[in-house]
């Protein structure tokens, strides 16, 4: 944002306020930039929200208030830095200070903190515990009333000098204070402050205290490693937003003895300090990288800084980086570097293009030395690469491109000057606008490079991706030519060894079109060799069935967008195709592959040699037999496809004993033959329908039924009902879950005619049943004496207890007898001697 | 021992006898072994806690697949009811008959027949006789204190009473809602006749006599006392029996007789023929015989349910079971005995041995078919609750347990097809929509469920209900379904690991097809296992029997053994022979038999394993030979594929014969299996 703010600003944008209002106040207004806390304080005083604050924090002194708000101070700016970096390692956009209204970066964040701080006062719990949803609650609530507040404070603030100084005096007296009781936590809590202070002045006024960036720098040599990444952090979230969006050029020594201007030696000041803490702080990153405690930070930084400044000093250093982690084991740290990459490849306009061409090169390196055993991501972000093919093509129409080009760059840095326009900002601004037209003016011709420039950097960019690509076809056929003589136990791990083939065929089918033709030859037998079918299966070949069916993908998409007209044989894929279609397998391969295959190789394209159209309209009708519903489906739109295309091959569907007289070389039918030419399947019947009619899944079966009756039509009218349908499609369309969620209906209908109970057995044999019931009686008879016996001798058992357990307690209660028998007599010798 | 004692007893022993504890506890790892299966569920918590520990699969995920599976349909609240019951059971106790009083008793003096001989207890006759010298001497020495001082005998007759009283009191508190639940109407209590009389044999035999001459003989009211007597023999219930049993031959006589004659003694009474069907129920309800033979009835029912829960000998209760089923229908009189014999025959079918197991089904299925809905509903739904919690393992012994199990289901199911098609309907969609959460979350939890025997279980009963009844009914959305669902798993778990659980699921698939007619594709599932390779080194670990019925997961160290693929490579030849023998008399089989024939070829050629070599020859050469048969004989027809008719017509006449050499081949197969 900062950087577009620095954005030359178009002349004939009036200022906000009047000029003479803004010399008045210049003075008042830094202070109130660099001490917003206390203008707001002020204001506050008089409104309901403080009274509410007030309340909140009854538990203290009245005097304290002020020592109070010193500490919110402090908070804030605290919670500020905290709140950077809580959001910073969500995502480093959104740490930046989002724009207000009114165009005010800075401030928004300040007074989202303070807020925070003031929510958080209550409980003086510590900062780090604070969560996100009260960041947004406080600051939906409180953003108007503030926004007003901070309106009524520029205003006030010019009035009031006295209470400022009043506060200023606190502030002081309270931050010694403080001082005074540090532990190691507070020094910790003390530089972070520290860091979000400087951040904050930075982000605040960046012309002014430029130089804190050394301090920050400095901050990041610093023992504690969380200070360090925090440090990063906030350096990163300042460089993303003061970096001008023009590449810095550093005066020469010529231009240097010239005399200038105040504010050209100032601006010269700014640029080179901030080039140079720049630089320092891409080393030390760069260092940091080899770190492993500090390398996710670090390439999260670097990563970043790519995506938001690539046109800026330093990039080469930088990509370098980050194209060296692209393959890393670590997965955080390649997501990070790939969509780095992908953002270079998608926002040329950021940078014209340069960056996109080193990205690419530095990949290819990679590949080259790293011998193709990179991980797959990395060859997958190529993938996002767009190539213009209207650049230059015409001179005329490159001129109409380049003016566009260049009206689409002004409209946004314009509609950036009128928002970023501020009243405290506007008397430098135009005090710099001849400085910045300049260097606006220079932009504009180095980031626009011309028709010929462009197109000249993004052949070269194409010719490295087709490097990249044919290296790794051409690593995958030796190591498959040397793989194939080692042992079959490598057959498992086939596709691992060869992690970039699949990312690598699917980029060749996205840029078939641009392949140059010289290529085109090599590139052919390539695939030819690593679709290549042996006799002896798959033990021969280490490519899975999907790779070796995206090879012949990839073959006729190059021929299809290119050469239609020159004549490459592809029958050899054809082969192919025929024979891989035994070596599928439900669940090991993808069948959305060999849909497509079957799409890209049979559905389209010209029409085929009838030979070949029949082998694959026996060989599809067979496949369907033996394979899930699916791929029968996808299967069984191919084959309608081909015997619409082909009508004589409707000749199979006929049992005609005339049908041997089409078919050439061979006159009978061999089911095992691995050339589709010499299957001779124009004698043979598409018998398979007939089964296929009793297949479970409706859809297969009334599939099979209408391809039955396409013979019987005419074949002209038969051009009419063309089924729309590609085998991709339907495969995806009867995939298993599909088959599943079908509705189900709720009652079954019994065929016979009443509800009547079944009374025989369905299943089990009755007379086995019956016969299962005899039991021996005499068996019975013993087994239930015996239970009895058992039973009687554990009643008698139980009898006698209770009796033995009767007649103990009988005799213990002889004593009791004995002991009241005594006292009676004692009683009645009592009475008597009473008497 | 175990099984001779009823329960009361067994707990009396715990609690009196120490030493036999000792020896029984000795004995029960014995028993252990051999009735574990059985009694696992009923006996201690602890043999079955020992009996889950075995299991190599942890037990958590299938209980959850059980409560997954019980607790969203209507089986859900199966496990909830049967806590009432229980409660119903306590409460539900039955008095005794009003007697006769003029019944003949003829006292003999056999009462003392010294049953000590035929017991063969030792140590509880050891005690006895130790405790009844005790009891001699105590009562001499007490006796002698009474003749020094006669006030005391006058002391302790008042301390008893006393004692009495307060007891008496305290027995009527606890007993309050029990007497409050009897039939009050007709059975009266045990106050009438406090004086118990004995019966001996030769009054059990007059009894009987005069029951099978007179029908309406009052005695017979005393005659089932007696049997109520002998069913709750030797449980220390409290009250007084107003008869006592003489000596096991008349316990034996009074049991067998009642049980046996039940059926022919009240149907004299009502004047009926016999219980042919509900109607004559309904019927003999209406008649004033009724009234007075209620009571009888009811007592009866109750004392054999009684024995029934406490009997846990099998024979005896294969004898009274079947004794109970030729009446069955009086139940059907009294609903709340009707869920008790329900709930008992439950039980004694799922943890019964196979006589056991087999009676008790035919009492269940008795009850649906012949009882009100109520009582089908009942049954189907405890039935398949039962088996479900009782499929969660599954061992060599109980494999065959589980089958049956599995296939009296599918009988009590296929009766009422109408009624149990919704419950059946909705346990698919309920196993459909557990496979569909897996398939979309992939999760460890979710497959689990699926890749349980619990879940298998279930799918392969619907499968068998769907094969056997596909024919007579519409049923063809639940096959749909299944198929999708069977697909599913197959899909679900790839790999070579799973190829047990992928062999079962085309089984399964393969019985759908035969019994529905319809094509089902199952060689693409079945090609995996050709290309399983592992090392040919088949050291130390070999295994003498390699079970693929009993896995559903091959273990790890097993996967890359010659043992295990050459299992699976026969298993899958076995299936694509049931498959391709379904349509080896279908125009089609070429062309159906091409790629298998293809695959097979390049197996053989390439396999190292030298002992399925020989087999899958063979097959080749059997398909190969079927598929030429077919061509030629479909090179002689004109027909073309759409003529469905002679499509369907062709070779009709060779498969009523089963005459081609394939289906002899297929049948071959099949009897070495079973060999």
């Amino acid at each position: 944002m900062g950087k577009k703010r620095k954005v030359i600003l178009p002349p004939d944008l009036p200022p906000e306020v009047a000029d003479n209002d803004i010399e008045v106040s210049d003075e008042d207004l830094e202070f109130i930039g660099q001490n917003r806390e206390y203008a707001g304080f002020l204001t506050k005083l008089d409104t309901k929200s403080i009274d509410r604050h007030v309340k909140r924090v009854a538990g203290h002194e009245s005097d304290d208030l002020e020592a109070l708000y010193e500490q919110r101070k402090r908070k804030a700016s605290l919670l500020k830095r905290n709140d950077d970096d809580d959001k910073l390692q969500v995502d480093p956009v959104d740490a930046l200070p989002v724009k207000t209204l009114d165009g005010k970066l800075e401030y928004r964040t300040v007074d989202r903190t303070k807020s925070e701080a003031i929510t958080n006062e209550k409980d003086n719990t510590e900062e780090n515990e604070k969560d996100m949803s009260v960041v947004k609650l406080t600051k939906k609530e409180k953003r108007l009333k503030i926004k007003k507040s901070r309106k009524e404070a520029k205003k006030e603030a010019k009035v009031e000098e006295k209470g400022n100084v009043g506060v200023e005096k606190l502030h002081t007296e309270v931050l010694a204070k403080v001082e005074e009781d540090l532990s190691a936590e507070e020094l910790f809590r003390k530089k972070k402050i520290k860091l979000a202070e400087i951040g904050l002045q930075l982000l605040e006024n960046p012309e002014e205290n430029i130089k804190s960036l050394k301090e920050l720098l400095k901050n990041c040599d610093d023992g504690n490693q969380n200070i360090v990444k925090l440090g990063l952090m906030s350096l990163l979230a300042v460089f993303k937003d003061i970096i001008p969006g023009y590449r810095i050029r550093l005066p020469t020594e010529k231009e240097m003895e010239m005399t200038v201007s105040k504010a050209v030696l100032k601006q010269r000041f700014y640029e080179s300090t901030l080039l140079n803490s720049y630089k320092a702080y891409l080393a030390k990153l760069i260092a940091m990288e080899k770190k492993p405690s500090l390398r996710q930070v670090a390439v999260r930084c670097l990563a970043s800084l790519l995506d938001a400044v690539p046109h800026f000093n330093y990039r080469e250093n930088i990509l370098a980086i980050v194209i060296k982690n692209i393959s890393s084991p670590d997965d955080t740290i390649r997501k990070l570097c790939c969509n780095a990459t992908k953002s270079i490849f998608l926002n040329e306009g950021k940078h014209g293009g340069e960056a996109t061409f080193e990205a690419v090169r530095l990949i290819a390196q990679q590949v080259k030395i790293y011998e193709c055993q990179l991980h797959p991501d990395s060859i997958e972000v190529l993938s996002s690469l767009t190539f213009d093919e209207d650049i230059g093509k015409p001179d005329t129409q490159a001129e109409a491109v380049k003016i566009k080009k260049k009206g689409k760059w002004k409209t946004p840095d314009g509609s950036n000057k009128l928002q970023g326009s501020e009243k405290k900002k506007t008397r430098q601004e135009s005090l710099a606008k001849t400085r910045e037209e300049v260097t606006a003016d220079f932009k504009s011709v180095s980031f626009a490079p011309d028709s010929r420039e462009r197109k000249r950097m993004q052949s070269e960019t194409l010719s490295a991706v087709f490097e990249i690509y044919f290296r790794i076809l051409k690593h995958s056929t030796d190591s498959h030519a040397s793989r194939s003589t080692t042992d079959a136990a490598s057959f498992s791990h086939g596709s691992s060894s060869l992690p970039l083939l699949a990312p690598c065929l699917k980029g060749l089918g996205k840029f078939s079109h641009l392949i140059d033709l010289d290529f085109m030859g090599d590139l052919m037998r390539c695939l030819k060799q690593l679709a290549g079918y042996s006799d002896h299966g798959t033990i021969q070949n280490p490519l899975s069935v999907s790779e070796r069916l995206q090879c012949c993908i990839v073959a006729f998409r190059v021929m299809r967008n290119n050469l239609e007209a020159l004549n490459i044989d592809l029958q050899d894929f054809f082969v192919q195709l025929y024979n891989l279609l035994l070596e599928y397998r439900p669940d090991r391969d993808q069948g959305e592959v060999l849909a497509e295959a079957l799409k890209i190789m049979l559905c389209e394209g010209k029409q085929h040699d009838m030979q070949r159209a029949a082998a694959f309209i026996k060989r599809l009708a067979t496949f369907s037999l033996s394979y899930g519903s699916a791929e029968a489906m996808a299967a069984l739109v191919t084959l309608k496809h081909l015997l619409q295309k082909n009508s004589k091959c409707r000749n199979l569907l006929e049992n005609d004993a005339g049908g041997g007289s089409l078919s050439g070389l061979v006159s009978k039918y061999q089911p095992d033959a691995t050339d589709p030419n010499l299957s001779g399947a124009l004698g043979s019947v598409l018998w398979e329908l007939s089964l296929l009619t009793k297949h479970y899944n409706s859809s297969i079966s009334s599939m099979a039924a209408s391809i039955m009756s396409m013979g019987s039509v005419n074949p002209a009218q038969s051009q009419v009902f063309l089924s729309t349908a590609s085998p991709l499609q339907a495969f995806r369309d009867s995939s298993i879950l599909c088959e599943l969620s079908k509705p189900t209906s709720k009652s079954a209908t019994s065929r016979q005619k009443q509800r009547e109970l079944q009374k025989d057995y369905v299943l089990m044999d009755p007379e086995v049943m019956q016969n299962g019931n005899l039991v021996d009686e005499d068996e019975v008879r013993r087994k239930l004496e015996d239970r009895f016996a058992v039973h009687k001798v554990i009643t008698e058992n139980e009898r006698l207890r209770k009796e033995l357990n009767h007649t103990l307690s009988s005799i213990s209660l002889y004593e009791e007898y004995n002991r009241q028998k005594k006292q009676k007599r004692r009683r009645t010798t009592k009475r008597v001697l009473g008497d | 021992m175990a099984k001779k004692m009823g329960r009361r007893a067994r707990k009396f022993a715990k609690k009196n006898l120490q030493s036999v504890m000792k020896r029984k506890r000795k004995l029960n790892a014995l028993f252990q072994k051999k009735f574990a299966p059985r009694r696992a569920q009923s006996d201690s918590p602890e043999e079955s806690k020992n009996l889950k520990n075995d299991m190599q699969t942890p037990v958590d995920p299938e209980q959850e697949i059980l409560d997954g599976i019980v607790s969203t349909n209507p089986f859900g609240d199966l496990f909830i009811k049967e806590d009432d019951d229980s409660a119903a059971d306590a409460s539900d106790s039955d008095g005794y008959l009003s007697e006769d009083p003029e019944c003949p008793y003829i006292s003999e003096d056999e009462e003392e027949s010294c049953p000590e001989e035929m017991c063969k207890d030792v140590v509880l006759l050891e005690q006895n006789t130790e405790i009844n010298q005790r009891l001699k001497n105590q009562k001499r020495k007490l006796s002698k204190l009474c003749k020094k001082d006669p006030q005391f005998s006058k002391f302790l007759e008042s301390r008893r009473s006393e004692f009495l009283k307060s007891k008496s009191e305290e027995i009527y508190s606890d007993d309050e809602g029990d007497t409050s639940s009897m039939d009050d109407e007709y059975i009266v209590g045990n106050e009438i006749s406090q004086v118990s009389k004995v019966i001996t044999s030769s009054t059990v035999d007059v009894w009987c006599w005069l029951v099978m001459e007179q029908p309406n003989w009052p005695g017979l009211a005393n005659l089932l006392n007696a049997f109520r007597a002998a069913c709750h023999y030797g449980l220390d219930t409290g009250e007084v029996s107003p008869v006592k049993i003489a000596n096991r031959e008349v316990f034996c006589k009074i049991l067998t007789f009642v049980l046996s004659e039940a059926k022919r003694i009240f149907c004299g009474l009502l004047r009926i023929s016999g219980f042919s069907n509900k109607e004559t129920i309904l019927k003999m309800k209406n008649k004033p015989e009724w009234k007075t033979t209620r009571s009888l009835i009811k007592s009866f029912l109750r004392s054999s349910l009684f024995l029934l829960n406490q009997e846990t000998d099998n024979q005896i209760l294969v004898f009274v079971l079947s004794q109970i089923r030729l009446s069955i229908l009086l139940f059907s009189a009294f609903p709340s005995l009707t869920k008790k014999l329900i709930k008992i025959s439950i039980h004694l079918w799922v943890t019964g041995d196979k006589d056991l197991s087999a009676s008790s089904f035919l009492i269940l299925r008795d009850i649906a078919s012949e009882f009100s809905l109520d009582n089908i509903d009942t049954c189907l739904t405890k039935g398949f609750g039962a088996f479900i919690a009782n499929s969660k393992f599954m061992k060599p012994q109980n494999i065959e347990h589980i089958e049956f199990l599995e296939n009296s289901v599918v009988e009590l199911y296929s009766l009422d097809i109408q009624k149990s098609y919704q419950k059946v309907l909705m346990s698919v969609q309920q196993l459909a929509s557990i496979l569909r959460l897996a398939l979309k979350t992939k999760e460890k939890d979710e497959l689990k469920k699926i890749h349980s025997w619990q879940y298998i279980n279930c799918i392969s009963l619907w499968v068998k209900f769907v094969s056997c009844n596909y024919k007579n009914h519409d049923l063809e959305q639940l096959l749909f379904l299944i198929i999708g669902v069977i697909k599913g798993i197959a899909h679900l778990f790839p790999g070579p690991r799973y190829l047990p659980l992928r062999f079962k699921c085309v089984k399964m698939l393969n019985q759908l097809s035969f019994s529905s007619g319809v094509f089902i594709p199952v060689e693409s599932l079945l090609f995996d296992c050709l290309e399983i390779r592992g090392t040919n080194n088949a050291e130390g670990t070999k295994l003498k029997h390699l079970d693929l019925a009993l896995l559903l997961k091959v273990p790890n160290q097993l996967l890359k053994s010659q043992d295990f693929q050459q299992a699976s490579v026969l298993s899958a030849i076995k299936l694509l022979a049931e498959h391709l023998s379904q349509w080896c008399y279908h125009v089609s089989f070429p062309d159906l038999a091409t790629i298998p024939l293809i695959l097979l070829k390049r197996f053989h050629e390439n396999t190292s394993i030298e002992s399925v070599r020989r087999p899958v020859k063979r097959f080749i050469d059997q398909v190969q030979q079927n598929s030429d048969f077919i061509q030629r004989k479909r090179d002689e027809v004109s027909f073309s594929p759409k003529d469905k008719e002679s499509v369907d017509s062709f070779l009709q006449l060779e498969k009523c014969d089963r005459s081609v050499a394939f289906t002899k081949f297929y049948d071959n197969m099949l009897q070495n299996a079973l060999a």
